[in-house]
């Protein structure tokens, strides 16, 4: 008899909560740290502003790799009325393929805070056009973490690193492109280095014959991997840093300053944005073009994209670069705060040495070219 | 039996029937013909692309595995051997008590505790330094193939002595005891009289985690670099970084053939066995 009270509740209750509740579902790729944005510091403010409603903050994954997941789940659900996602952040590849598809929605002119996002980024991402269905979540950088206590000369190009990695060999560690995007960006900088016009690879037009030059650029970062540590992953490369075990490896800023204030690294490292240059990017906020929950997608991304919130969540606490214009958050934030980011890496090395990653086709070659000339 | 019978039988099969058709044999089918074909029409691309990129980790895969199945071998002989035949009841007990404790830990965890047990900095280097064994500056770190070795092995080696202890306290107690009684040592009573009654035991338990161990895919992940790495990683890289399913599968239909590899060695040596007798 219980069991049946208890069952008959339980039924009440579930087919009671739809109506009682609203529910958003943020689907995020990349590393926890993105999870726990949403989960942790939006979510909670954005429900505390929408009485009834409730956001779900699902994690995909590191790398492209979540945001391939992502992909794949909204065209699965192409034939249906709706996905199971409302708001999605994802990586520059698989927006650019989710816009070709018309997977996602044409939805910033009904959010104001788009307006306040004009840099590059939120137009075009790997080469594809993507205005109108994107507003960048943040930007990050990756650049080379190392102890200063055990490098003192840091090398300030990627010759100069290959070089210092010979002389200090298995001190020099990354992740190689299949455990996150920390190691893939370190490739594409080889590339850049190394392979000859970078400047194409960014903007393109694609060509399928320039993969062929890469291929000395590929035979030493082979060369340069048998002195190099492989990690296990971008918080591997960390991990590997803080007990030592390596002196020298690329890690994304923001990580870098979150593990840092959390005490995961030790004070002495500091980062270094070697030249020609590494690869950054931003995460963007994009509404599927089948979501369930629209408006409060757009409301969501409204708040999440606003300057407040970018001061406080994205540079203060978690130590991205803003999505929108930086000097949209001028007054809302501390002196302290912002120069906080720019220790290391200056305004003007990011200037000169923060890339985009190469548009998709090139992307794709050099990640094959690594997997058939560098790795196997 | 008569024939209403019979298909009451059928029917009360079917549901399971349906659910091994629908869940594996239809994406088993699927992914065979993805592997085999480009735009409808058959093709070996997929397989020459999956050699040009990852022969070296198709050979990496095998290694590790025979290797992991070998020392889990070894080590559940050991473990089982001495439940069996060992004469210090506290040593029988302690491992009785300790051994089976590995099974309830999944991979996933077993390999976040490797990361750090292992790493060159970890746990055991550092005990082993405070210990006095080794100076700091000789610590290495067993975080790559070492690594995925000693994670498949302390997970697998209490199923394989699992099933070997239960085998091996099922047979005649008299034949070892001869064995004893005539002056044969305890190893040798082991690998001569005992062993030999549960190789069947012993193989079947070595083949089911050489397939247990070819499909994991979080300890290659967590506890190693990527390269070289093992086909369950570029598995998912295939699909992850390119959405490319085909290439996928071509890997996926070499994993089948290299644990049908296995189960035809032992069918073989079954059928042998059963033509002997």
């Amino acid at each position: 008899m219980r069991i049946l009270t208890i069952a008959c509740s339980l039924a009440a209750l579930m087919a009671a909560s739809p109506l009682a509740a609203q529910t958003l579902n943020v689907a995020s790729a990349g590393d926890q740290n993105m999870v726990d944005y949403v989960k942790d510091y939006l979510g909670p403010m954005f429900e505390k502003a929408n009485p009834g409603v409730k956001v779900v903050s699902v994690g995909t994954g590191a790398g492209d790799s979540g945001s391939q997941k992502i992909y794949e789940k909204l065209d699965a659900q192409k034939g249906s009325a709706t996905t199971d996602f409302d708001v999605v952040v994802i990586h520059q590849k698989a927006t650019g393929q989710m816009v070709k598809e018309g997977l996602l929605d044409k939805y910033t002119a009904n959010v104001a805070t788009a307006k306040l996002a004009t840099g590059e980024a939120a137009r075009n991402a790997l080469g594809t056009d993507v205005s109108g269905f994107v507003i960048p979540m943040f930007q990050s950088q990756t650049a080379l973490a190392y102890n200063a206590d055990m490098v003192k000369a840091p090398p300030s190009t990627f010759a100069e690193l290959a070089d210092w990695a010979k002389k200090n060999p298995k001190q020099f560690g990354y992740n190689g492109i299949k455990g996150g995007m920390s190691g893939v960006s370190f490739v594409a900088g080889w590339v850049y280095a190394f392979g000859g016009d970078a400047e194409k690879l960014m903007k393109g037009p694609y060509d399928a014959a320039t993969k062929t030059t890469w291929d000395k650029a590929f035979a030493d970062l082979k060369e340069f991997n048998k002195v190099a540590t492989i990690t296990p992953g971008n918080a591997g490369t960390l991990d590997m840093l803080n007990r030592g075990e390596i002196a020298m490896g690329p890690v994304w800023v923001d990580m870098f300053y979150s593990w840092q204030a959390d005490g995961k690294l030790p004070p002495n490292m500091k980062l270094k944005l070697i030249s020609p240059g590494m690869p950054g990017q931003p995460m963007y906020y994009a509404v599927p073009a089948k979501a369930g929950q629209k408006k409060l997608a757009e409301a969501f991304i409204a708040l999440a994209t606003s300057p407040q919130v970018q001061a406080d969540g994205i540079v203060k606490k978690f130590n991205w670069y803003p999505g929108i214009d930086a000097a949209n958050l001028e007054g809302k934030l501390d002196k302290a705060a912002w120069d906080k980011l720019f220790v290391d890496v200056t305004p003007a090395d990011l200037a000169k040495n923060g890339k985009a990653f190469p548009i998709a086709p090139y992307f794709n070659d050099i990640l094959e070219g690594y997997e058939k000339k560098v790795s196997n | 039996m008569n024939l209403s019978q019979r298909h009451l039988g059928l029917i009360l099969i079917a549901p399971g029937l349906m659910l091994v058709a629908a869940l594996f044999l239809y994406p088993l089918g699927f992914s065979l013909v993805s592997a085999f074909s480009k735009d409808g029409s058959f093709t070996l691309e997929w397989f020459s692309k999956a050699f040009e990129l990852y022969s070296t980790d198709i050979v990496f895969t095998v290694v590790i595995v025979v290797a992991s199945c070998a020392l889990t071998a070894l080590a559940a002989i050991i473990i089982a051997g001495t439940l069996t035949l060992g004469e210090n009841r506290y040593i029988v007990g302690t491992l009785r008590a300790l051994y089976r404790w590995p099974l309830f830990i999944p991979f996933i965890v077993a390999a976040q505790c490797m990361r750090t047990f292992l790493a060159k900095n970890g746990l055991m280097n550092n005990t082993f330094v405070s210990m006095g064994l080794i100076e700091p500056l000789q610590a290495v770190s067993f975080l790559d193939w070492r690594g995925i070795i000693a994670t498949f092995v302390w997970k697998q080696t209490p199923f394989v002595a699992l099933l070997l202890a239960g085998a091996l306290a099922s047979i005649d107690r008299a034949t070892l005891e001869a064995g004893r009684n005539l002056g044969a040592s305890r190893v040798r009573v082991l690998f001569e009289l005992a062993l030999p009654q549960v190789m069947p035991t012993l193989m079947v338990a070595l083949v089911l985690s050489f397939v247990t161990m070819l499909s994991v895919l979080s300890v290659p992940m967590m506890v190693s670099g990527s390269q070289p790495t093992m086909l369950t990683v570029d598995m998912a890289f295939r699909i992850n970084a390119y959405g490319d399913y085909a290439t996928a599968n071509a890997l996926g239909v070499i994993t089948y053939l290299i644990s049908a590899g296995a189960a035809i060695l032992y069918l073989k040596r079954g059928l042998s066995e059963g033509a002997a007798r």
